[in-house]
């Protein structure tokens, strides 16, 4: 069976001549539908690249990137995208904000009203509603952004770094309610990280990639039961997952 | 009304500040033996002012035409030369460099030709008043247009939304705080322009008015045509500060100053 992404020896070069610099690649990544896989690697290994380059938001140097056995030529439109800078636009409320996602789509503002409700309360957020961005904190404008990029039940979530400005607390308060949704809606996800933690916690698959230029390492499938609580997490066996990873991280230098 | 006291009360110190300056103005004349053709008192300047008022008034007419519809023209050309050359590479790389190298020529000095080209009437003072709030507002436009953020650029494009589309939702909106900071500029600098345009050569306004009443060594009136200029920058200065509390009012700037 055909695989629903299939990433074929993807690789990124920016620059000609003297300025090359080898971003990414070659990676072939396989994904299947309802997975949530992490991409996990230091800083500056390319992982934010080949997420774009998955969403067609960036132009690759050789390789090709498949959705269903379709080749993804310019920025794929049925995908829901959240970076560590969110897109909310400050003139609009967090409601406006997320009606955005749809305005821009063309499709019936009507028709989403109930949805948009559900969505801000299962963030806890119903009563931001009428809110502008710069009215909440950090971690509100991210569950914010994060209903922006879900309202229009993508097939497929890419997220960059989502909670990387964010206080421990608040990242733990979050990643539950990634989780949750999920859970529920069951969207293809891609997620790029550098938190260990974070990626075995949430993915049901983390793939490692090493320094620059970014080459897969190994993946690693996490079998723990979801939903990931605390308990999971003090559990042997996520401890074992988590140490494992610093293992191989240690052995590049990276930590 | 309890807003406008709020305000009163709230501007008390510079209400204070005004008073104490035109009480040491008026006070210091006769204290270290002025004399009136240098420095007037304002007492003197409200006096023969007021006899003058009828011409004052005609000619802040006139300034505030040359002012205003110098000021509408280069808002026009200068949003569209903005948006035009941050949205073409081939406009980025030939015009754009052409004006900021302009930008860099004072263009008041090209005032006495134009006066020369176009006689003594409204259009060589409504074409300085357009060179001068020109390249304030297109270049500030031009960096307005360019500065969207990646993440909100790679949103956009991930929706499949057309051109026209982005532009008026995000593109636009995400622009005008920049904008707003050419406009301003320019209306300073719009009067600065008309008062100078007439000064060199004209028949009519405030720039006229102010520099014959100066060599007829009048300084009382002089100051008469300044406070009437300063009222027409102030007003069209605050016209377009409030514009932007219309059009932006969600932007961060606005919401300092009314805390």
């Amino acid at each position: 069976m055909k695989n629903f992404i299939e990433v074929t020896e993807l690789k990124k070069v920016f620059g000609k001549g003297k300025d090359e610099v080898h971003a990414f690649g070659p990676a072939t990544i396989n994904i299947n539908t309802g997975e949530f896989v992490s991409i996990l690697g230091p800083s500056g290994c390319g992982k934010s690249t080949l997420m774009l380059m998955v969403a067609g938001l960036l132009d690759s140097t050789s390789g090709k990137v498949e959705f269903e056995s379709k080749l993804v030529k310019g920025p794929k439109t049925d995908i829901g995208i959240m970076f560590q800078d969110n897109t909310l636009v400050p003139w609009r409320t967090v409601k406006g904000n997320i009606e955005l996602q749809l305005e821009l789509r063309g499709f019936n503002l009507k028709d989403y009203q109930e949805q948009i409700y559900n969505i801000l309360k299962s963030v806890n957020l119903e009563d931001f509603a009428e809110r502008f961005p710069n009215e909440l904190s950090g971690g509100m404008q991210q569950r914010a952004a994060f209903c922006q990029a879900m309202i229009h039940d993508p097939k497929i979530i890419l997220l960059d770094e989502p909670l990387g400005k964010l206080d421990a607390m608040t990242r733990e308060k979050i990643r539950a309610d990634f989780q949750k949704l999920w859970m529920v809606k069951k969207p293809t996800v891609i997620f790029v990280t550098h938190s260990i933690e974070e990626a075995v916690q949430l993915s049901s698959r983390v793939i490692l990639i090493t320094p620059r230029p970014g080459k897969i390492d190994r993946e690693i499938k996490i079998d723990l039961p979801y939903p990931r609580d605390l308990k999971v997490k003090r559990s042997t066996k996520f401890i074992e997952y988590v140490n494992s990873i610093q293992e191989v991280f240690h052995k590049y230098g990276v930590i | 009304m309890k807003k406008f006291i709020k305000w009163i009360f709230s501007g008390w110190m510079l209400i204070l500040f005004f008073a104490g300056f035109f009480l040491f103005w008026e006070y210091s004349i006769p204290l270290f033996d002025i004399p009136r053709y240098i420095l007037p008192a304002p007492s003197e300047i409200v006096l023969k002012g007021s006899a003058d008022l009828d011409k004052l008034i005609y000619y802040t007419g006139v300034t505030a035409l040359e002012t205003v519809l110098g000021y509408i023209i280069a808002l026009i050309l200068g949003l569209g030369f903005g948006i035009a050359i941050s949205f073409s590479s081939i406009l980025r790389r030939t015009l754009y460099p052409f004006f900021v190298s302009i930008e860099m020529t004072p263009k008041i000095a090209f005032a006495p030709l134009f006066i020369s080209w176009f006689g003594f009437g409204l259009m060589p003072k409504v074409i300085i008043v357009v060179l001068v709030c020109f390249f304030p507002i297109v270049l500030n436009a031009i960096l307005a247009f360019n500065s969207l953020s990646n993440e909100l650029t790679l949103f956009y494009q991930s929706t499949g939304a057309s051109r026209l589309k982005t532009f008026f939702t995000i593109r636009l909106p995400a622009a005008l705080p920049q904008c707003f900071v050419g406009f301003k500029y320019a209306a300073i600098n719009a009067t600065v322009g008309a008062t100078i345009a007439e000064f060199i050569g004209s028949d009519k306004g405030l720039g006229f008015y102010i520099s014959i009443v100066t060599g007829n060594m009048r300084p009382d009136l002089a100051f008469a045509g300044i406070f009437f200029l300063t009222c027409l920058g102030l007003s069209v200065f605050g016209f377009v500060t409030m514009m932007e509390k219309i059009l932006i009012p969600w932007h961060i700037s606005m919401k300092r100053i009314n805390k």
